[in-house]
């Protein structure tokens, strides 16, 4: 079976980068990639263009974005019943503290900073990958309207 | 015939038949009869001679022809000298024998009997007085034949006689003058003496009274008391009446009657028993007793009414009289003390002090004792005693002089008293200690007292002035104060002089002189009110007001000289004082600005500042702003306003604290300052909007760099090996550019961090602020295997995650820079002044060349070559930041080979640990 990923990130250097890692980290990954956060949310919402398309067992979700930005869009993930339960992981470049507590807050399940090392950004992934997808035991749910 | 023998022929015929028969002269001369006629003669002579009595005869011619044994004593004769003789024979006075002559020749020729009395000096030399009878023997022819004559010695009667002639002749004078009337009366009650007194007051004549029956004068109560009645003598009716006062009426001439006062005394004389009366016109008694008892009544209401105890002693010292005040005093009823010995309420001191002694009288005693307080003990009657104070007073009564005293309960004065002397007690320390001279004067301007200082003063001994008169200190102007005069009382006098300091001079012993001020105040004593002067050497005070009038005028030229605009102002807030700046400043000329008040050149600020209000002085006031410039408006004659700063400082003048104020046209200083101020807010500006761009640039610029070293590197990972070795070489330099391009904005990214937000100090504790960043290193301290120690660290007001960001960069640089061998780093902190907390980071790792010691906070500076050590240069402009943040500074000492300490300050806690 595939694990569905949805990656919400604007910079195409960094969709590469992740997509790469998450493939080397685990084939059995089916990234989604959206690139602001109101796609973000639509995909999530199952509105729009995106009906039908299967709901993810984590989203790797950046903060600076377009249009409806990251911090919101966590906050819509955890405020809605039926998407709360997701796993959301923060990647992001920002290191401000407020940023690790806001998110948190939010309920964020994780906050990783993107390394500059290439290294260790593989090494990050990896970790993700194992930790979240091989190690912790995630909740099946259905998409309900 | 011999005489006896005749002289007893003759006898014989008289004793055979009583009459003298004619003698035979043949017969006499017979001797038979002779012897017989002899016995006869004898016997009779015996028996006449053992009379005391003289007796003698004579015959017609006078002469004798017998005397007895004393008569012939009496004049020492025998009686054969003597018969035959007459008394001018025998040597009586002339005038007297011829009397007697004749006397006897009366008894012959009428035959009746001649007494009469004579005196006779015998020639014996006895002196005495004698009355005798002379009368005629009758014989048988029916004439008288011989004169027998008796004599009897009546020298003591007629003494008595003189003596009571002397007697009355005195006694009338007496009588006379005494100043009483007098009249005698005898026992069938006839006046037969009286003085002019009893005349005046009878208004009779002396003639027309005596013989009179005193009853016309003294109709009643007189006559009767002297009456012999059947129950007692005259004598006795007298007795009985002597030595007392009677009182009766008299009754003069015109009928009109009055009181008298009779004392009867018994007076001897040749007619008996007389009764002398002493009579006195007691109408002015009368009266004077009506009005006594006026005066009893009265009197007894005003005793009533004493405020004090009233008590009237009479001269057995025996209450006779109390009133209800002294009934309180003494807890006693009015009749249980009347009648008491006045002992029994005051038991010593009052009844002896009115004891007439042997040498003064009972008057005198009280005399001695009259308008004196004496001060006694009273005794209650429940025995308890208490201070007392008398005032004696006679008082006339009909029992005599009795006393008066007023008597005062003086327990409280007393305590007054005792109160008093340790107020003197304490009075006389206070006087002793006192900063100043006391000298403490009399009403009569004599020095009573005064203390040590005063003797210094004035360089005498204190008995030296005791007594003195206070013009020999201060020859002028203090006793003149304090006269009292035609307008005013000593008490008014002092009044008006009480409070006020006054000039004077005062003059040493040696008669050299000195300035004094001297402050009065009234002392109530028992002497009256007395004067304390404080007397104050002024001697100083007048050189430092001389001094201080140089000054003045010094003072005004620097006033003038001063570069600053001074205006002074006294305590109405008036300006007294300003110089030529000032006038500029303000645009006024002088004389506009003087007196007027300082508000109207500065309008606020000024006066408030110095106004003395209910809660200080104006002096605390000026105090509390001296020294500081105080940046207010001035407003200037056109009306426009300024800016100014003024300096305040006191200037004391004749008793006046002045205020000087130093006034500074700041307008210019004021336009620099909102220059600056605009300056800096610019500054400001422009830094955050730096900081804002460094921040946002660093962060903003993280993304493509991160696509630029991580491409690179994806590219030197799949393509190594699969390239030629240019391309890798080219790969590497694009890769290791774009990782330090990274570490450069994470630097700047963190550099700029630090002065980004607001800044927060909290108390935060150092020592885990140090752990934090420990546990940031650890991967370096693993790999370098350095031994970080630290002592206790303090807490600090800091931002904690900046501080674990300052220890991170200092322990890091350390371990970073090490020498050979392991490094040792230590971490301690001292408290300095402020308070403040030193910490040092030491290492013993490469150490810094001094030049360096500056350079080493800049930005972007390095000490290595880039392939020695890797590093940015911005760790340490962090650290700097960081610290000048905090308020702090950061400063290195370094050895170079031996290591560095690097220094920096935080404040310390708030708290307490």
């Amino acid at each position: 079976m595939s694990i569905e990923v949805l990656l919400v990130e604007d910079s195409p250097g960094d969709v590469r980068l992740t997509r790469e890692a998450l493939h080397a980290a685990n084939p059995q990954i089916k990234l989604h990639v959206v690139s602001d956060g109101a796609e973000a949310l639509a995909y999530l919402m199952q509105t729009g263009t995106r009906v039908g398309e299967p709901r993810p067992h984590l989203v790797l979700l950046d903060l600076n974005l377009p249009r409806v930005d990251g911090r919101e869009v966590l906050a819509t993930i955890k405020g809605t019943e039926h998407l709360k339960a997701i796993p959301t992981i923060i990647l992001t470049t920002s290191t401000a503290q407020e940023d690790v507590v806001n998110c948190y807050e939010l309920q964020a399940n994780c906050y990783f900073n993107k390394p500059v090392e290439l290294d260790e950004f593989l090494n990050m992934v990896r970790c993700i990958n194992d930790f979240w997808l091989n190690k912790a035991k995630l909740p099946n749910g259905r998409f309900d309207a | 015939m011999p005489s006896k023998t005749r002289v007893a022929a003759q006898l014989e015929v008289l004793n055979t038949n009583g009459n003298i028969a004619e003698p035979k002269t043949a017969d006499v001369e017979t001797s038979e009869h002779l012897p017989r006629q002899e016995q006869k003669w004898r016997v009779l002579d015996m028996m006449l001679s053992s009379f005391a009595d003289f007796a003698y005869a004579f015959d017609r011619e006078g002469r004798f022809l017998y005397a007895n044994q004393p008569l012939l004593n009496l004049w020492g004769l025998k009686l054969e000298d003597v018969v035959g003789k007459n008394f001018f024979d025998l040597g009586y006075p002339d005038e007297l024998a011829a009397r007697l002559q004749q006397q006897i020749q009366e008894v012959f020729s009428t035959g009746k009997r001649v007494a009469d009395e004579t005196q006779y000096i015998s020639p014996t030399g006895v002196q005495g007085y004698y009355e005798y009878r002379l009368s005629g023997v009758i014989g048988v022819s029916g004439t008288v034949e011989l004169v027998a004559g008796a004599s009897h010695d009546i020298s003591v009667r007629k003494d008595e006689e003189k003596h009571l002639v002397q007697m009355e002749a005195r006694y009338r004078g007496l009588l006379e003058a005494a100043p009483d009337a007098m009249v005698v009366v005898d026992t069938d009650g006839e006046i037969v003496l009286l003085n002019v007194q009893a005349e005046n007051q009878f208004g009779y004549s002396r003639d027309e009274l005596i013989g009179r029956k005193v009853k016309s004068i003294i109709p009643e109560g007189f006559a009767e008391r002297l009456i012999a009645d059947g129950t007692r003598t005259a004598a006795e009716a007298l007795a009985q009446q002597i030595g007392t006062g009677i009182e009766l009426t008299g009754r003069r001439k015109d009928g009109s009657e009055f009181p008298i006062e009779i004392m009867l005394s018994p007076l001897e004389s040749t007619e008996g028993i007389l009764v002398t009366a002493a009579i006195r016109d007691i109408t002015v008694r009368r009266n004077a007793e009506k009005h006594l008892a006026q005066m009893e009544g009265r009197y007894r209401g005003l005793l009533e009414a004493a405020p004090d105890g009233m008590v009237v002693v009479n001269q057995r010292g025996e209450i006779v009289l109390l009133n209800a005040q002294a009934e309180k005093h003494f807890g006693y009823r009015r009749d249980e003390l009347l009648g008491q010995d006045v002992k029994n309420i005051i038991p010593e001191g009052f009844a002896e002090r009115l004891i007439a002694d042997g040498t003064r009288t009972a008057a005198e005693a009280l005399a001695q004792q009259i308008g004196t307080g004496i001060e006694l003990i009273g005794r209650r009657k429940d025995e308890s005693e208490f201070p007392i104070e008398i005032m004696l007073s006679p008082l006339e009564s009909a029992e005599g002089i009795l006393v008066t005293a007023a008597i005062r309960d003086i327990t409280v004065r007393k305590d007054a008293e005792r109160h008093l002397a340790q107020m003197e007690g304490r009075y006389r320390g206070l006087l002793e200690a006192a900063p100043d001279g006391m000298v403490v004067v009399n009403q009569r301007g004599e020095i009573v007292l005064l203390n040590a200082h005063a003797e210094k003063q004035f360089r005498y001994w204190r008995d030296e002035l005791i007594g003195q008169k206070v013009k020999s200190i201060i020859p002028e102007g203090f006793a003149e104060r304090l006269i009292a005069d035609g307008t005013r009382t000593a008490a008014e006098a002092l009044a008006q002089q009480i409070g006020t300091g006054i000039e004077l001079t005062g003059r040493r012993k040696d008669g050299s002189e000195f300035p004094i001020e001297i402050m009065l105040s009234p002392l109530q004593s028992n002497e009256g009110v007395l004067v304390t002067a404080a007397i104050r050497d002024i001697t100083v005070r007048k050189e430092a007001e001389k001094h201080l009038g140089q000054m003045e005028g010094r003072y005004r030229g620097l006033l003038e000289a001063a570069p600053d605009g001074m205006v002074v102002v006294n305590q109405a807030g008036e300006i007294f004082l300003l110089n030529a700046q000032a006038e500029k400043h303000f645009g006024y000329s002088r004389d506009e600005l003087i007196g007027q008040k300082v508000t109207n050149i500065i309008p606020e600020g000024f006066a408030e500042r110095l106004i003395a209000d209910g809660t200080r002085t104006a002096a605390e006031a000026l105090a509390q702003q001296i020294g500081m410039g105080i940046e207010l408006n001035g407003l200037r004659k056109d009306g426009s306003e300024f800016p100014i700063e003024i300096m305040l400082s006191p200037l004391e003048s004749a008793g006046e604290t002045l205020v000087t104020a130093a006034i500074r046209d700041i307008t210019v200083r004021k336009q620099a300052e909102a220059n600056l101020v605009q300056k800096i807010e610019e500054l400001n500006r422009s830094n955050e909007e730096l900081e804002q761009f460094a921040y946002v640039a660093s962060h903003d610029l993280q993304e493509p760099l991160r696509m630029v070293a991580s491409y690179t590197q994806l590219l030197s990972k799949r393509y190594k090996g699969k390239l030629d070795s240019d391309a890798d070489e080219f790969i590497a330099f694009a890769v290791d550019g774009a990782k330090r391009m990274q570490r450069l904005i994470q630097d700047l990214l963190t550099f700029s961090r630090v002065g980004k937000r607001g800044l927060e100090l909290l108390d935060v504790s150092s020592d885990r602020a140090l752990k934090l960043a420990l546990v940031n290193l650890r991967g370096s301290i693993e790999g370098s295997g350095a031994l970080v120690t630290h002592d206790p660290l303090p807490e600090v007001m800091a931002d904690e995650a900046q501080l674990v960001q300052l220890f991170q960069n200092l322990v890091g640089n350390a371990i970073k820079y090490q020498g050979p061998g392991v490094p040792h780093i230590h971490i301690s902190a001292v408290k300095n002044g402020a308070p403040r907390w030193m910490f040092s980071v030491q290492d013993d790792g490469l150490g810094i060349d001094p030049q360096f010691f500056e350079r080493i906070f800049g930005m972007f500076q390095r000490l290595h070559k880039r392939d020695e050590f890797e590093g940015t240069g911005m760790g340490l402009a962090i650290c700097k930041k960081i610290v000048e943040r905090h308020g702090g500074t950061i400063s290195v000492e370094s050895k170079p080979g031996l290591g560095s300490t690097f220094h920096f300050d935080l404040a310390a806690s708030g708290r307490r640990l």
